[in-house]
């Protein structure tokens, strides 16, 4: 399997920057997320998921560093989780880390509510200043 | 009767940015760099407002009834903005062109949301966040999520232009951290 990687840049703040590596199963994605048709840029990912689980059975480590998500992009993230769920719930060993700024209470917020629609376990962790 | 302090409070200071034309996705990302660097001073409003600003202005670029078409492809909303400074709060407004049918269901939408405790919010978005369709419909939170950050009711108002459409307008008060 190919890795993803999308580089971010100043010109395009909207995206997010991709590491998703096929030998690791370690999937991160940092930045801000609010481009336009956000299922467009979430669905390559989400399927990626999907190949890693068919193809290799192995671990896989969601890791967000997500300093902002619009609402649209909360979407495709619960989507991804959903995937993750399934796995976990076949057995699979999933790990997802969502990184937080200790100043942004909203965040700790949205990633709770993911844990509630999703049904799957986040672990917070402190943005390292 | 008003007191002097509710005076002070309401006093208007600056409009930070106003503007009206076509929503796309470059302009959005330099305004809301804007907005970061206007309310630096205030860390935890400039992220709401922020957060509040993308998503009511994406509102306006996706749904608009007033809209160009980029290469047959694109749709880019057009409508109006602006972004004024009071003496202890943000206010952030959008306008645009909507169905009558669709003015009547964004006002009862923003009943909705100007009724419901922090609780019920939180319950209403994830109820409708959940049951998306998802893809080109997004998540649908919006407005829930505008007044989650702002913890303050939105002000809404519809002025019908003709029997088919209407502007449709849309305020967010942020209070100053």
């Amino acid at each position: 399997m190919d890795n993803i990687t999308l580089k971010s840049s100043p010109d395009t703040p909207y995206f997010p920057e991709v590491n998703f590596d096929a030998d690791s199963g370690v999937c991160e994605i940092s930045g801000e997320s609010y481009m336009e048709e956000t299922y467009k840029f979430y669905l390559p990912l989400i399927n990626w998921i999907k190949d890693y689980i068919k193809n290799t059975n192995n671990k896989i480590e969601l890791v967000i560093k997500l300093i902002y998500l619009n609402t649209s992009s909360t979407k495709c993230i619960l989507d991804m989780l959903d995937v993750l769920k399934e796995y976990q719930d076949k057995g699979g060993d999933v790990k997802v880390i969502w990184y937080y700024d200790i100043q942004d209470p909203d965040m700790v917020d949205e990633v709770e509510d993911f844990e509630v629609e999703s049904g799957i376990k986040i672990e917070l962790r402190k943005f390292e200043p | 009767m008003i007191d002097q302090a509710t005076i002070k409070q309401n006093l208007f200071k600056r409009t930070l940015l106003s503007y009206r034309g076509p929503f796309y996705i470059e302009l959005i990302s330099v305004f809301g760099s804007n907005i970061k660097d206007f309310t630096k001073e205030y860390d935890n409003t400039r992220r709401k407002l922020f957060r509040i600003f993308i998503e009511l202005s994406q509102n306006v670029s996706y749904y608009s009834e007033h809209f160009h078409m980029v290469n047959n492809v694109q749709r880019i909303g057009l409508g109006e903005m602006d972004l004024k400074e009071y003496e202890t709060f943000f206010t952030f407004t959008t306008k645009n062109k909507v169905k009558n049918s669709d003015a009547k269901i964004l006002s009862e939408r923003c009943k909705l949301v100007n009724q419901s405790n922090q609780l019920e919010l939180r319950h209403l978005k994830r109820e409708q966040r959940m049951n998306s369709p998802g893809e080109k419909f997004g998540a649908r939170i919006g407005l829930i999520q505008a007044v989650m950050l702002s913890k303050n009711p939105l002000k809404y108002k519809t002025e019908k232009i003709d029997d088919k459409f209407s502007m449709f307008s849309i305020t967010v008060k942020v209070d100053k951290n």
